[in-house]
């Protein structure tokens, strides 16, 4: 090894508590760029793989009934692949536990699985030649506790059929198993899926050689629009409900946002991390470059070339560059195996596809490598100030000025010497003291953000149940029924106020902008909903017209005034335009709202109902309206504390991840700095030491700069952690949520706390090499 | 560029002996701005070091000796006039003839040692080693300057006359053609200060290397060929020493 790589090496070594500092970053960053990169491609492709594996559909069909015939003749059209029938019902499913409701999806295979939207059988076999074999989706199975073998009493039509289960599988179609797009999280103990021979569900429902979905799949580059303007018209006899592409299929659609999302995280998170360890190696080496003066003229005098000591330097960061890039990149390559394949078994992905992206790890450490390179060349550039000879001569002292403060000889005066000290000092080494601040007030702002989390989704939970929404009970039918029923629920249950309601899915356009949403129709004077508009005023439901909810609003690009397209499929109803009387603020669901006897008289039947909402103070509700097979949830305030724990269960994994990530940048820049401006001021603290300073006392100096730093970095930290939560509302925003994030005054503190808990650990670790400085060798030696 | 005749000089002593110029100065002049005062550290100074002379440049703190040395040895320039090294003008020279020049031609000694800390004697040397076109034997060099059995030890576990020695060995072993030493014996005991200079004088005599010290001891001049005599950046008077006295007699 050349002499001066031995120098590097060395200088490395001396200098090793920074650089592994450093290198923590590093690697953590780089961990984070590869695995989740790595994850989000193998998520991609493994998916990719299954939807051709299983020949996921392109395109469905929801028909009111349509004969087996004219599905044989749609494949006739040019741009269709395949073509393929079936029988979809949601019926309830009577378990042990009166009050549990429980939704299982029935949908008919045929006997040879061939076609499209293929199933995995995980356990058992496929449906044989017996018209009671079954077969259940696995998350259901597993949650339920059904096993091959297992018999499952099902009611269709009011008929029990006691069924065998054949075999456990899993589907492209349930990957998130949800039940419906108003439904936030998946929840496979009270939603599944049952495969049944297409001959037994044509027995059951009645639809004897007829179907209720087409699935199709076509070649690729075709005209979607046109096709499904095609199959309109074919199937518009058969009553067409609506036809919903793939990338609108909920499972597909949820999947891709989160691989999405990956993505984001992915590229975003890294850079913050190797922007931080590029500015700390830009100190660490100025600071060298400036102790090492002497050093670098001896270099020049000796005869080498400025580049080649600027090289020198340089190549601190870019060991630091490529050994972190290589530590963070193979470190990721072993994340993201664990990654992927908990990724493919929370999904349910029955593939195991994990591959290994080399390019990653070199694009890992390119761009560390980049990055810490230039670190060094900015931090080591005072080399090529520096020329041999002056660098002989001692440097002159500082300029010494007046800081502010003390032109406030009020205050001044009462300060003690110490704190003199650290004032003057904090002020004289600003670019030091504001990276020190920048640190507290990011550590800060981001454990703000990470704890106000858990609470902002408690009061979006909450503001949407009692203050937008009100009622204890909102309760959905299978079909809708006539509003006669609501005298029928005051005889079943004690009911204080009970109102009906509409919730039925259209597809909204506006110009070239459409979106299938549950659209909502309710009683003029509804007590159960509140209505605000972005400026906080009360809207009424108007006569006619209808309110959207503001991310609706944004999707469409709508506006009040705006008359939006109402596409129906409903037999002899024709597509219909309703104004926008407002746009309204909604956190929970994507929605618009009606008048419900003008949407009855646009869109469906007069006094049509498809549900009810209902106050009562009776505890077993779902008891009492078990006979009640028309309805298909009922969703209370308890479902509402269950929804935010399993939300809560799956986020905090993330959170205390973020909370992680926070700590370990605050502790690294507390301690990087304080180390070097210990380094720096080893000649300070030296003539300290022999006027009588204890170590305790010089000790407590460098702490009370941390300290003022610290309290600041927390007070300018308050306003940048409110403005990243609200900013990143946009972030965690979905088509589901809109959150408006302000941490309340505990979590202020909390975040508080945990910050200075983390500088305190910083501060405790810079204190153990503090004691061990030679104070006094500072004083004696000019060796380099 | 002017050619400087640089071989055809006869001594001043009307010796017959034909010495070779190495190094010569040309009306040198530096001066510096500070604040609003300029001061002037080298006014007109014009000399020449012959090939393998032993030189002191002797003078008080703050006659310009350590500017002077600067500037000859390429780590410095000149506000006015020139220096040449054989036939060529150095002070011509642009940012990489100058690094060239400090790597192949000049070798420093510094009164505070200035060797690498992180790294041990032999280190040190191969440091400036690796750098050079015909560097010398490093293990030969590390035995001439007495360093043979520390060669492993780093500058904390060195005396401060040993550390000098690795400064020696470490401007010997590029193998330059003038060694400059700035106050080489200036932060030693009388004792290691005459072991230094003795090593200094048998690189002269036995490795045939011109040697120029700077120092403010008036005794040092007593070992040398010729004295330069400095005060307030001028040169007032050049000696020549007709029997230089050998390191060891010295007395201060």
């Amino acid at each position: 090894m050349k002499k001066i790589n031995t120098m590097l090496f060395r200088m490395i070594t001396t200098s090793k508590s920074q650089y592994i500092a450093v290198l923590v970053i590093i690697i953590t960053g780089l961990m984070v760029f590869t695995a989740m990169n790595i994850a989000s491609i193998n998520l991609t492709t493994t998916l990719e793989t299954y939807y051709t594996q299983s020949r996921f559909a392109d395109l469905y069909a929801k028909t009111v009934k349509v004969p087996q015939q004219e599905v044989l003749n749609l494949s006739k059209i040019a741009e269709i692949n395949t073509v393929e029938g079936r029988i979809v019902f949601d019926v309830p499913y009577t378990t042990d536990n009166k009050d549990e409701r429980v939704n299982i999806r029935i949908v008919t295979v045929p006997l040879e699985d061939t076609g499209i939207n293929n199933l995995t059988v995980v356990k058992g076999t496929y449906i044989g030649q017996s018209a009671r074999d079954i077969l259940v989706l696995q998350q259901f199975a597993e949650a339920r506790g059904i096993k091959v073998g297992d018999e499952m009493d099902i009611q269709i039509n009011g008929v029990g059929y006691l069924l065998n289960v054949a075999g456990i599988v899993a589907s492209p179609e349930y990957i998130y198993a949800i039940e419906n797009g108003q439904s936030l999280i998946p929840d496979p103990k009270a939603f599944g899926v049952v495969y049944i021979p297409e001959t037994l569900g044509q027995q059951a429902f009645g639809y004897q050689n007829s179907y209720n979905e087409i699935m199709i799949t076509y070649n690729k580059g075709i005209n979607e629009e046109k096709l499904i303007d095609t199959l309109k018209e074919e199937l518009a006899p058969f009553g067409l409900q609506r036809t919903i592409k793939k990338e609108n299929q909920l499972s597909n659609n949820l999947i891709s946002d989160k691989v999405a999302s990956l993505k984001r995280t992915s590229n975003s998170l890294p850079i913050v991390f190797l922007i931080v360890a590029a500015i700390m190696l830009a100190m660490m080496i100025g600071r060298m470059v400036k102790r090492d003066r002497i050093k670098i003229g001896v270099l020049q005098a000796m005869g080498y070339s400025k580049g080649q000591v600027l090289l020198h330097y340089a190549g601190y960061a870019l060991s630091a560059g490529l050994i972190g890039g290589f530590m963070g990149a193979t470190l990721g390559m072993l994340l993201a195996g664990i990654m992927t394949s908990y990724y493919l078994v929370f999904f349910n992905i029955p593939l195991f596809k994990i591959d290994f992206y080399y390019v990653y790890v070199f694009t890992a450490m390119l761009i560390s490598a980049g990055f810490c390179a230039l670190a060094g060349l900015v931090g080591a550039r005072g080399v090529l100030k520096i020329s041999p000879a002056e660098s002989m001569q001692s440097e002159a002292p500082r300029k010494g000025k007046r800081i502010l403060l003390e032109r406030l000889p009020f205050f001044w005066k009462k300060l003690s010497f110490s704190w003199k000290l650290v004032i003057k000092n904090i002020f004289r080494n600003k670019k030091r003291a504001v990276f020190v601040l920048f640190g507290v007030i990011f550590t800060y702002a981001m454990l703000l953000f990470t704890m106000a989390m858990p609470a902002v989704i408690n009061e979006l939970m909450v503001k949407s149940f009692t203050e937008f929404q009100t009622m204890d009970y909102n309760i959905s039918f299978r079909v809708p029924v006539n509003d006669r029923v609501l005298r029928d629920f005051r005889t079943l249950v004690n009911v204080d106020h009970i109102e009906g309601k509409i919730e039925y899915p259209f597809e909204l356009q506006n110009g070239s902008k459409t979106k299938a949403v549950p659209v909502v129709g309710l009683n003029k004077d509804t007590s159960y909903y509140n209505f605000k508009d972005g400026n906080g005023n009360k809207v009424a439901i108007p006569d006619e017209g209808m309110l959207l909810t503001q991310n609706l609003a944004n999707i469409l690009n709508a506006h009040k005034g705006d008359a939006l397209k109402i596409k129906t499929y409903l037999p002899g109803r024709s597509d219909v335009y309703v104004t926008v009387v407002s746009v309204v603020k909604q956190s929970l669901g994507i929605n618009a709202y009606m008048n419900i006897d003008y949407m009855d008289q646009l869109l469906l039947e007069k006094n049509a109902i498809t549900g009810v909402y209902l106050d009562s103070k009776d505890q077993d509700i779902g008891a009492r309206l078990a006979k009640v097979t028309n309805i298909s949830t009922i969703q209370s305030p308890g479902d509402m504390k269950k929804l935010f724990d399993q939300y809560i269960g799956l986020t905090l994994y993330s959170l205390v991840i973020m909370i992680f990530f926070a700590g370990l940048m605050g502790f690294v820049i507390v301690y990087n700095a304080t180390m070097i401006s210990v380094s720096e001021r080893e000649m300070e603290f030296s003539s300290l030491r022999v006027l009588g300073f204890s170590k305790g006392e010089i000790y407590s100096i460098v702490l009370k700069e941390n300290n003022v730093i610290t309290v600041t970095g927390i007070l300018l930290g308050i306003p940048l952690g409110i403005w990243m939560t609200q900013s990143s509302s946009a972030f965690f925003t979905t088509e589901l949520y809109s959150l408006t994030i302000t941490p309340t005054l505990t979590i202020g503190i909390a975040a508080a706390a945990a910050t200075i808990a983390f500088v305190v650990l910083a501060q405790a670790a810079t204190f153990i090499k503090i004691s061990r400085l030679d104070f006094l060798q500072a004083l004696k030696n000019r060796v380099s | 560029m002017i050619k400087p005749e640089y071989c055809s000089d006869i001594a001043k002593t009307g010796g017959a002996m034909i010495k070779n110029v190495i190094l010569r100065t040309e009306n040198l002049s530096k001066s510096y701005q500070m604040g609003e005062i300029e001061v002037k550290a080298l006014i007109d100074t014009s000399f020449e070091i012959y090939e393998g002379e032993f030189v002191v440049i002797l003078g008080p703190s703050g006659s310009g000796k350590s500017t002077l040395l600067n500037i000859i040895g390429g780590m410095d320039t000149p506000t006015d006039g020139r220096v040449f090294m054989r036939e060529n003008e150095i002070t011509a020279f642009n940012e990489k003839q100058l690094t060239d020049y400090r790597r192949k031609k000049i070798g420093f000694v510094f009164q505070f040692y200035n060797i690498m800390a992180s790294l041990t004697a032999e280190e040190n040397v191969e440091l400036a080693t690796e750098i050079s076109e015909d560097p010398l034997d490093i293990g030969q060099v590390m035995i001439d300057v007495g360093l043979g059995e520390r060669r492993d030890h780093f500058p904390s576990q060195l005396s401060g006359g040993e550390q000098q020695r690795v400064s020696i060995a470490r401007a010997v072993a590029k193998n330059p053609e003038i060694l400059l030493c700035d106050e080489p014996t200036g932060a030693l005991d009388f004792t290691t200060g005459v072991t230094i200079l003795s090593l200094l004088k048998k690189v002269n005599r036995e490795m045939g290397k011109t040697v120029v010290v700077i120092t403010h001891n008036i005794s040092i001049g007593e070992m040398a060929d010729r004295v330069i005599k400095m005060h307030s950046g001028e040169i007032f008077e050049i000696l020549e020493n007709k029997n230089p006295i050998e390191p060891e007699r010295i007395q201060w």
